[in-house]
């Protein structure tokens, strides 16, 4: 490259570099950031469903709060009533759902009287067909019942007795509360009673910072509480509490990790180059290419996916190799040759290193999935911004720079020494590594549990355990979500999928299931002609019988939705209910008791509108998916590397060079086993990165025009560098990351082992 | 819901008083020793503000080993089973109800209550209801249950069993003013294990 107006460069990068300043300005306001793991998934998985009902479905979900609490004072009232009052000074809670009032209670019995026309459940359904012949029967058999507890004033006021029918069907669906003293109750195996506490999260608080802060406030007022009444007990369980552990974890992770890393980090470049410059260089490259590749990708899908943002540490990792190579070419030679003979020393060497990455890159734009593509994107932008400014601003900026040799040169010669002569070196440590690659490949194993995601508190596992066992309310989060323009289309969806589901009940696929107990307005219509015509038998068959009944009572009330979500008796089921601006209504259905999920979501594939969501199967669905992907397109990019290689330096040297690449990878891999850890998403991560920064050394090291002991020293910083920062992932407490630390750092280390072995051949012969 | 609460208190109440003996204690102690009961019944269920009884009639097993079996004959046949984990229902021909003890924790707890009362379980009785024993004479006694814990004292006022060497009458007295008056005939013992069709008749499946 020949540089003849290197000034010009600098300032038309500047040029560029503002107008990017300005492009990220302007679409930062009107982007948004997506984290929903969902928007990852290959297009054709979740296209049923629209986005903007899942996300509300998740966003209301994540929000709830429930508590258990047991214990009774001495006139036997419920301590839940306490702790209720304690709840209530938290302006973040809001909903808090506790006792129902008796006026409440008596709205419940209002609304079955008065809509018992309109709330028929599926079995009075079958009963009334056919004139009410099995509807008469039953009538009779439950009056005659001792176990019934039928009162004459119940067979006056409801003769079809509707209203018993429809509280039978409720109490049969599996719904584990029950109302006590205006509670609801469940018992425990011990025969405890536990009141059932319910709350909202304002819908603000969304940062973490706040969210500790609730959580604080909750944990004082329970330990108040405790105190008060040694003789309750509290279970809590809400997304809240899991979310807040987690970003503590984070937090103190990031607290210790970091901290550490950024001072070894500044120690490192000042003892290196005797100047604070070289991390503020690297820094500046770092952020250009974030820069670049922000505006890219906002410009290109108007938001970024945090998947993309996690990748952009890639960057970081190998865009400092870009600076670091170019200023300890300075460090050294800094006396002897300008910055702009420096760059024209290193300059091809950078290109290729950054051409070949972004070719790499390059392919996983191909990829259908969007994540991917963002990140891909984001990954050719950012480094070739990155190398950018070291071409064009970095020889001015390190103007001055003081010069000398580089720490432990006569180690690093000998070193160099070693590889060039020994042949023990040169093929032992190879095919060492190789046999050790071997042996730890061979015995991997393969997880895309999303569980690995989170290591997850006891105690919260604990408390969520025993309330789920007692309430019945599973929180592995599958459902059906029915959903439709209008809340009537949603209903007679529902409908539909109300036999399925019995069904799949009876051929053990699931266990239970809950569907809002509500009726489409079609079908109260039909309803209501089953009633008028069953009606007049019925009165008949009991008059025969001598039971004297008053006329019955025919007329439909037409029940709206807009009724029942008013009424106390939606009470826990609006949970469930959804309804977007633009009218389109969802609900939820969740199932328990799914062995396969494959052969549920089969169940519905015919019903439009019905969607089966197992966030857990689609979570884990998207690991597997994009681990093998990932996978695939490293094997496409050391093709790409081993073909460009090849055509450079022949056949031979091109094959040697590529040696420290697959090895790099291979023990990366390896080194799970030796931990125990499994192959994960990320650790594919991992090895993209160990592939990209790998390449930098080889390149670095197969330079022409370079010293090599100046390669290897800067390879030597980059490396120990990326150990610094990355590295430190290692000791995360959550297994994903931690493996993605693990594979990183040896692949990484491999890479730097064997980076000698580019050594240009030629240079061996001078 | 109440149907089910009704029926299992209903099967605690006529296993518990399968006795000859002349106090609590040893009425409890007897509980035990009979694996397998059966009987005739006769029921007559007077409703508040009906002109007349609703009698019905039939036979039950209680078999300590696989539940309690109420089959009524007349007028008009129906079935309910109720073992640990289940409650079957069947009036005629028609499908039968299952609720199992998963579908319904409401009911599993009844159970665990009837389990308790099976292996005489005093400190159970006890906790659910205040309990009048009198002996009347001549082998034959009366248990006056007055329910103390919810829902059982929504449901009923008193419980009254007559019984001798076997439980002989059982009146439940509502909330809402109903009673019910099962009187038992007929007991027999041998063979003590459940004939091919009484298990058939078990069967919830």
């Amino acid at each position: 490259m020949t540089l003849n107006n290197p000034r010009h460069f600098a300032i038309y990068w500047a040029l560029l570099c503002i107008a990017l300043v300005i492009g990220l300005g302007r679409l930062l306001p009107e982007s948004h950031l997506n984290n929903s793991v969902l928007s990852l998934l290959p297009t054709q998985i979740n296209q049923n469903l629209p986005p903007d009902i899942y996300q509300a479905m998740t966003e209301r979900l994540d929000r709830q709060v429930v508590w258990m609490v047991s214990g009774e004072d001495e006139q036997q009232r419920p301590l839940a009533q306490k702790w209720l009052t304690q709840l209530h000074s938290i302006p973040e809670l809001h909903a808090l759902q506790g006792p129902m009032s008796s006026e409440q209670q008596q709205q419940w019995g209002r609304y079955f009287s008065l809509h018992r026309n309109n709330n028929i459940d599926d079995q009075t359904r079958q009963r009334l067909a056919d004139h009410g012949e099995q509807q008469a029967r039953w009538i009779v058999s439950q009056l005659y019942s001792a176990f019934s507890g039928v009162s004459s004033q119940e067979l006056q006021h409801d003769p079809l007795m509707l209203i018993r029918g429809a509280q039978l069907d409720l109490a049969s669906k599996g719904n584990a509360l029950t109302l006590q003293q205006g509670w609801l109750t469940a018992r425990d195996k011990q025969g405890t009673t536990w009141y059932f506490l319910h709350g909202e999260l304002d819908g603000a608080v969304a940062n973490m910072g706040e969210n500790h802060q609730l959580v604080d406030k909750i944990n004082a007022l329970k330990t108040d509480f405790l105190r008060h009444y040694p003789s309750a007990k509290v279970l809590s369980r809400g997304t809240l509490f899991y979310s807040d552990h987690a970003s503590e974890q984070a937090k103190r992770d990031m607290l210790h990790l970091g901290s550490t890393t950024i001072i070894a980090l500044i120690l490192l470049i000042l003892w290196v180059f005797r100047s604070i410059r070289p991390l503020i260089l690297s820094l500046i490259s770092i952020s250009v290419g974030a820069l670049a590749g922000g505006v890219v990708v906002l410009a290109i899908w108007h938001e970024v996916h945090m998947m993309t943002l996690v990748m952009s540490m890639s960057i970081i990792g190998i865009s400092t190799d870009y600076s670091l190579y170019y200023l300890c070419e300075r460090r050294v030679f800094g006396a002897v040759s300008s910055p702009w003979q420096s760059l024209t020393k290193v300059g091809k060497t950078l290109l290729l290193a950054v051409l070949t990455t972004i070719i790499a890159y390059g392919i996983m734009l191909l990829a259908p999935f969007p994540g991917i593509q963002q990140m891909a994107a984001f990954s050719i932008a950012g480094l070739s911004a990155s190398c950018l400014t070291v071409y064009c601003w970095h020889p001015w900026l390190s103007r001055g720079l003081p010069v000398n040799a580089l720490p432990f040169t006569p180690f690093f010669l000998r070193w160099i020494a070693l590889w060039r002569h020994n042949q023990w070196v040169r093929r032992g440590i190879p095919m060492g590594l190789a046999f050790l690659s071997i042996l730890g490949v061979s015995q991997l194993r393969i997880n895309d549990d999303i569980a690995q995601l989170q290591s997850l508190p006891q105690h919260l596992v604990v408390q969520e355990k025993a309330i789920t066992e007692m309430t019945h309310q599973p929180s592995d989060q599958k459902w059906f979500v029915v959903y439709g323009p209008t809340p009537e289309i949603m209903l007679n969806r529902l409908a539909e999928l109300r036999p399925l589901l019995q069904q799949a009940e009876r051929r053990h696929l699931i266990k239970q299931w809950r569907a809002l107990p509500l009726n489409s307005l079609a079908q109260q219509n039909k309803d209501a002609a089953l009633i008028k015509q069953a009606a007049p038998f019925i009165e008949k068959r009991l008059t025969q019988l001598g039971i004297p009944t008053t006329p019955i009572n025919t007329i439909s009330l037409p029940l709206t939705p807009d009724i029942w979500l008013k009424s106390p008796v939606s009470e826990g089921w609006r949970l469930l209910w959804f309804q977007l601006a633009d009218g389109t209504t969802a609900s939820l259905v969740p199932v328990s008791g799914v062995e396969n999920s494959r052969e549920v979501a089969a169940l519905t594939q015919h019903l439009p509108g019905v969607v089966w969501v197992d966030r857990k199967a689609s979570f884990d669905d998207v690991f597997s998916h994009y681990r093998k992907l990932i996978s695939g397109l490293v094997i496409v990019a050391l093709i790409v590397i081993a073909v460009s290689a090849m055509i450079r330096q022949g056949w031979k040297q091109g094959f040697i060079t590529l040696v420290p690449s697959v090895l790099s990878l291979t023990c990366g891999l390896a080194s799970l086993t030796l931990r125990g850890e499994p192959v994960t998403l990320f650790s594919m991560l991992a090895l993209n990165l160990v592939l990209g920064i790998g390449i930098n050394y080889t390149l670095f090291f197969s330079n022409p025009r370079g010293s090599a002991v100046v390669s290897l020293q800067a390879i030597t910083l980059a490396l120990i560098t990326t150990l610094l920062t990355l590295g430190m992932l290692l000791f995360s407490s959550t297994e994903a990351i931690s493996s993605f630390g693990t594979v990183l750092c040896s692949g990484i280390f491999t890479a730097w082992l064997l980076s000698p072995l580019a050594m240009h051949s030629r240079r061996k012969r001078n | 819901m109440k149907k089910l609460r009704w029926s299992l208190v209903m099967s605690y109440l006529l296993i518990l008083p399968f006795t000859k003996a002349a106090t609590l204690e040893q009425v409890q102690q007897q509980l035990t020793s009979h694996p397998l009961i059966r009987a005739h019944f006769e029921q007559k269920r007077t409703i508040k503000g009906m002109p007349q009884t609703l009698n019905s009639s039939g036979d039950m097993i209680i078999s300590r080993t696989d539940g309690l079996l109420w089959q009524q004959k007349a007028p008009f046949a129906m079935r309910l089973v109720l073992k640990k984990e289940s409650l079957l229902q069947q009036t005629e021909n028609q499908p039968p109800q299952v609720i199992t003890a998963q579908s319904n924790p409401q009911m599993f707890q009844f159970n665990h209550l009837l389990t308790a009362l099976l292996t005489a379980d005093k400190n159970t009785l006890n906790t659910n209801f205040k309990m009048t024993f009198t002996s009347l004479g001549n082998e034959m006694w009366q248990i006056n249950l007055i329910p103390i814990t919810t829902p059982l004292d929504k449901l009923f006022r008193t419980i009254t069993i007559n019984g001798g060497q076997f439980i002989e009458k059982v009146t439940l007295n509502d909330k809402q003013g109903d009673t019910t008056l099962i009187t038992f005939s007929e007991h027999r013992l041998s063979p003590p294990q459940l004939t091919a069709k009484e298990h058939a008749d078990f069967d919830t499946q």
